[in-house]
């Protein structure tokens, strides 16, 4: 599904220059559920910034579903982050002038195919993940936990190759961050679709099938999970620690 | 319940929920085209055009506070076109994160910012006009009123705000471009909260600017004065330059300001660092609107300073002459004599005491003269016939001044004023030349008479001996010789009598005498015996009119335009009537801009900073602490552009009063006076508008 080859990318302050990954390889398989994690200034944000075609990276190869990212025009771009990506942000990036209903529809309204068949699947999703209450509000009037989950639902609209999420926890408190993680379970589960996760939370990323330890932009160490979430919890928190 | 919605009306429903900020982009835009086209209509109509003497000082001034106004007005619109996009962008990043394409996104953004920016611009530049009507004619109503100041508008004046205009809309389509064009989409999206600290500088900073913007006022004032004295050209327009060290170190200043402070934190270091720290990291922009709040706030200064400086010096000298009627007639004319002035007087229950007359001589007068050898270079040679002179012998001088008068044979001696700031000296004379029969006769300047009434503005006045007066008179026509009168009232005067006098005055001349003081009629001997055109005879100098004669130009340049106490006192405003009510205007335009400027900067600083103060409550900040900070923060925004404008502009106002004649007289003195209380004024508005804004700006933070 998703293919990253010796990825480097790098940033210019002023005269200095800092590498932020340095040589990033792996892939994620279709329908895998997979977390980032690493220290701050990792390069967790940048690498999920490179796949998303947000930010260029210098040089590597992306590759998504078969297609090669690097070389792609702008327009070619958009169309891949609107069809074959979907977002989840960590300040949730809802349009405040929209309700959660046109929010979720918006990649469909950006492609300009919001027809009955959209409205019933923005039905479908609110129902999978119990925000239907909250579908003709807007996000000032709802709570972070369901503007995360209207988040995660607008990420599926479009039925995406994967869904890439930005610490989709880090702004919620613990009940919000369980509720979020169980719509991505569902999203995966009932949806089968595939999930790229950078977190900083051992508890959201104990939910995922494997964790990409980051260290100084390079991969240091990769875990699946074998067994239980908690157990694969202690593990993570047990590899934390050792790479401090 | 179908909500099926299109990227068109999506985005329609996103601007409807966006128009707060819409409606502060709309307001500074309309704001600014409205004060340029109000400005640019007043300066351009011929109403002004008319009364500013085209060249003159006081025209030069009108233009370079509309430059000033015109950068303000600039970067004003930048500025809240930036606030715009900033919001905008958050939106726009959302937009593209989530798949729209730059082609997507083009039509919507572009038709937002044309028909935001161009509406508000149209509806700018329109109601520039209804503006300046309005207050032009709440002049006349309120203040004064003249034929002069009856208001008519050129068109050719919406040139410029239609260029304005143009740059509106084309600036905010280029920065839409910008922000589309733009591949860092992370970028885009946090750009609103991106800050843009200022390089910080050292404490040197504030006072190296104070040095540096004074030299900048020297050296630009300077430059013009060596130009015309050591290099002997006239000023090129580029001689301007040498006051931009003035900008630099008023940029300097309030870097210092946003940066450090005025005050020392050494004590307590910690006292308003929220406030500080706010303005710091958002340095680039106060820092840019702190700049062109001052030079608005000198700018009005500078054109409210012109009333009292040009007024005071005016009402003294009226009150202060020593003749209620003083006046001067060509002797062909037939002039009301004593017997006709004293039949009208009793008509208005009027005696007359003290009535002096005396004759006069017009005669050439040799003089270092201006020899130009280009547009831009000249040279100052000793000509024999350089100009016009007004001379009396020691007995008519002595009849109209009471003053005892001794000039030796060969000499003569020039009348100045009291202050000795006439500019009608003449040091150099080497010969008087009767223009009738062309004797000429040998002369030497012996020194200075002071009398006011005789120190004209565009003649010289000198004084012979009785016997070197008869000699060298004898033989004039009638055409070149004249009559100084003067008389006081017996009681107290009257305006209508004044009134009438004057207009049964200027009705007795006949056209020969219908020319301004400055037209030289030795020159234009001289000049034709030459061969040449008297630049007199040509379109380049402006004209007066017997039938406009309340008008400024004739009341100002008519060359005998008498000297009645209560006509001059009564009149002095309905006769400079259109040149101050420019500079009022000018005033108002500027301090306008300038509090509108501070009003905004001030909100826009505290919304961006919204989450400071919510973090701050959360903290268990008191409301006293949270309402210094606001305080701390306006206070910046206001004090010190006010403080620095108002004081820059008085100390370059007090500069130039001194500089003129190399001391301060009475009347300067009583002007600066005026100023500062002005100042007090201006200060007193502008401490209103903080205080309002400071209530604003609690308000909407919930302080």
């Amino acid at each position: 599904m998703l293919y990253v080859k010796e990825l480097y990318k790098s940033y210019e302050a002023g005269k200095n220059r800092y590498e932020v990954l340095k040589g990033i390889d792996f892939h994620v398989a279709q329908g895998e559920f997979v977390a980032v994690m690493g220290p701050s200034g990792s390069g967790k944000t940048t690498l999920l910034n490179c796949i998303s075609c947000y930010i260029p990276f210098d040089k590597g190869n992306i590759k998504l579903g078969g297609m090669e990212l690097a070389g792609m025009n702008e327009d070619t771009l958009a169309g891949i982050r609107n069809t074959k990506l979907g977002f989840v942000f960590q300040d949730f990036m809802l349009l405040d002038g929209l309700t959660i209903r046109e929010n979720i529809l918006v990649p469909r309204i950006v492609q300009g195919k919001v027809e009955k068949e959209a409205e019933k699947l923005v039905g479908q999703l609110a129902a999978m993940f119990g925000i239907e209450h909250i579908l003709d509000k807007y996000p000032a009037e709802i709570s972070g936990g369901e503007k995360q989950r209207a988040a995660v639902a607008r990420s599926l609209i479009n039925n995406p190759l994967i869904i890439l999420a930005d610490e989709p926890t880090g702004n919620l408190d613990s009940k919000s961050s369980r509720a979020v993680i169980e719509t991505f379970n569902n999203a995966k589960e009932q949806m089968k679709a595939t999930i790229f996760m950078v977190t900083h939370d051992s508890f959201a990323a104990s939910f995922c099938d494997r964790v990409i330890l980051l260290k100084d932009g390079t991969i240091y160490r990769q875990l699946e999970k074998k067994d239980s979430r908690s157990r694969f919890q202690e593990q993570l928190l047990d590899a934390i620690k050792e790479m401090r | 319940m179908s909500r099926v919605m299109d990227m068109k009306q999506m985005e329609q429903k996103l601007q409807k929920a966006d128009r707060k900020q819409s409606r502060l982009y709309l307001f500074c835009n309309f704001m600014a085209l409205m004060i340029i086209s109000a400005y640019s209509a007043l300066m351009l109509s011929p109403t002004v055009q008319k009364v500013f003497p085209a060249g003159g000082d006081s025209r030069k001034q009108m233009y370079m506070i509309f430059v000033m106004t015109l950068v303000g007005c600039v970067v004003f619109t930048i500025y809240a076109l930036g606030l715009f996009f900033r919001h905008k962008s958050g939106q726009l990043g959302i937009l593209m994160a989530l798949g729209a394409s730059r082609r997507r996104l083009a039509p919507g953004l572009f038709r937002e910012v044309i028909v935001l920016s161009g509406v508000s611009a149209v509806a700018g530049t329109i109601a520039g006009f209804p503006f300046v009507w309005i207050i032009w004619h709440a002049f006349r109503l309120l203040l004064v009123d003249s034929s002069d100041m009856v208001l008519t508008f050129d068109f050719k004046c919406l040139f410029i705000s239609l260029l304005f205009l143009l740059l509106v809309v084309g600036f905010a389509c280029l920065t839409a471009w910008r922000y589309l064009k733009k591949t860092n989409i992370m970028e885009v999206i946090r750009e609103e909260h991106i800050n843009e600290p200022v390089k910080e500088p050292g404490r040197w900073c504030g006072p190296v600017g104070v040095l540096v913007l004074l030299t900048g006022a020297v050296l630009g004032y300077g430059a013009p004065v060596a130009c015309y004295r050591w290099l002997q050209m006239y000023p090129p327009e580029w001689v301007g330059v040498f006051y931009a060290p003035v900008f630099v170190g008023l940029y300097m200043v309030m870097l210092h300001t946003v940066v450090h402070g005025w005050k020392s934190h050494r004590k307590n270091p910690y006292k308003n660092i929220i406030s500080r720290s706010m303005m710091k990291f958002q340095g680039k922009q106060t820092v840019n609107n702190m700049l062109v709040i001052t030079l608005l706030i000198a700018g009005g200064c500078f054109a409210i300073f012109y009333l009292p400086a040009n007024g005071i010096s005016a009402l003294y000298r009226y009150a202060s002459q020593p003749y209620d009627y003083f006046y001067k007639y060509q002797a062909d004319q037939n002039v009301p004599d004593r017997e006709a002035v004293e039949t009208l007087g009793r008509e208005y229950g009027l005696l007359f005491k003290e009535w002096k007359e005396c004759d006069y001589a017009t005669l050439g007068i040799g003089g270092n003269h201006i020899i130009e050898e280009d547009s831009q270079h000249y040279h100052i040679e000793y000509v024999p016939m350089a100009e016009e002179a007004k001379v009396l012998s020691e007995d008519a001088y002595r009849i109209l001044t009471g003053q005892d008068v001794d000039v030796k044979p060969g000499t003569y001696l020039n009348v100045t004023n009291q202050d000795e700031t006439s500019l009608s000296v003449n040091e150099s004379a080497k010969e008087f030349t009767n223009m009738v029969t062309r004797r000429q006769m040998h002369t030497k300047f012996a020194g200075y008479l002071h009398y006011d009434l005789l120190a004209e503005a565009d003649t010289t006045c000198c004084v012979l001996d009785n016997e070197d007066y008869a000699e060298i008179s004898e033989g004039l026509t009638e055409d070149w010789r004249g009559c100084f009168v003067g008389f006081n009232v017996d009681g107290e005067d009257s305006y209508p009598f004044a009134n009438a006098f004057y207009h049964l005055f200027v009705s007795a001349f006949d056209e020969t005498c219908e020319r301004p003081g400055y037209y030289d009629r030795v020159q234009k001997i001289r000049e034709n015996e030459a061969g040449k055109t008297y630049w007199g005879d040509t379109d380049d100098m402006a004209t007066i009119s017997y039938e406009l004669a309340d008008s400024f130009m004739f009341r100002s340049f008519w060359v005998y335009q008498p000297d009645f106490r209560i006509l001059n006192q009564n009149d002095y405003l309905r006769n400079m009537a259109v040149m101050f009510m420019m500079f009022l205007f000018i005033f108002m335009v500027c301090m306008i801009t300038a509090l509108v400027v501070c009003y905004t900067r001030c909100q826009s600083i505290a919304l961006n900073n919204r989450y400071i103060f919510d973090d701050l409550k959360k903290l268990g900040a008191s409301p006293a602490f949270l309402d210094r900070e606001v305080r701390s923060q306006c206070g910046n925004v206001f004090r010190v552009p006010a403080l620095v404008g108002m004081l820059s502009m008085f100390l370059l106002f007090s500069m130039i009063l001194y500089a003129n004649d190399g001391r301060m007289v009475m009347t300067e003195w009583l002007a600066m006076g005026i100023c500062l209380c002005i100042i007090a004024m201006i200060g007193g508005l502008i401490y209103m508008v903080y205080r309002s804004c400071v209530k604003v700006i609690k308000r909407l933070l919930g302080v």
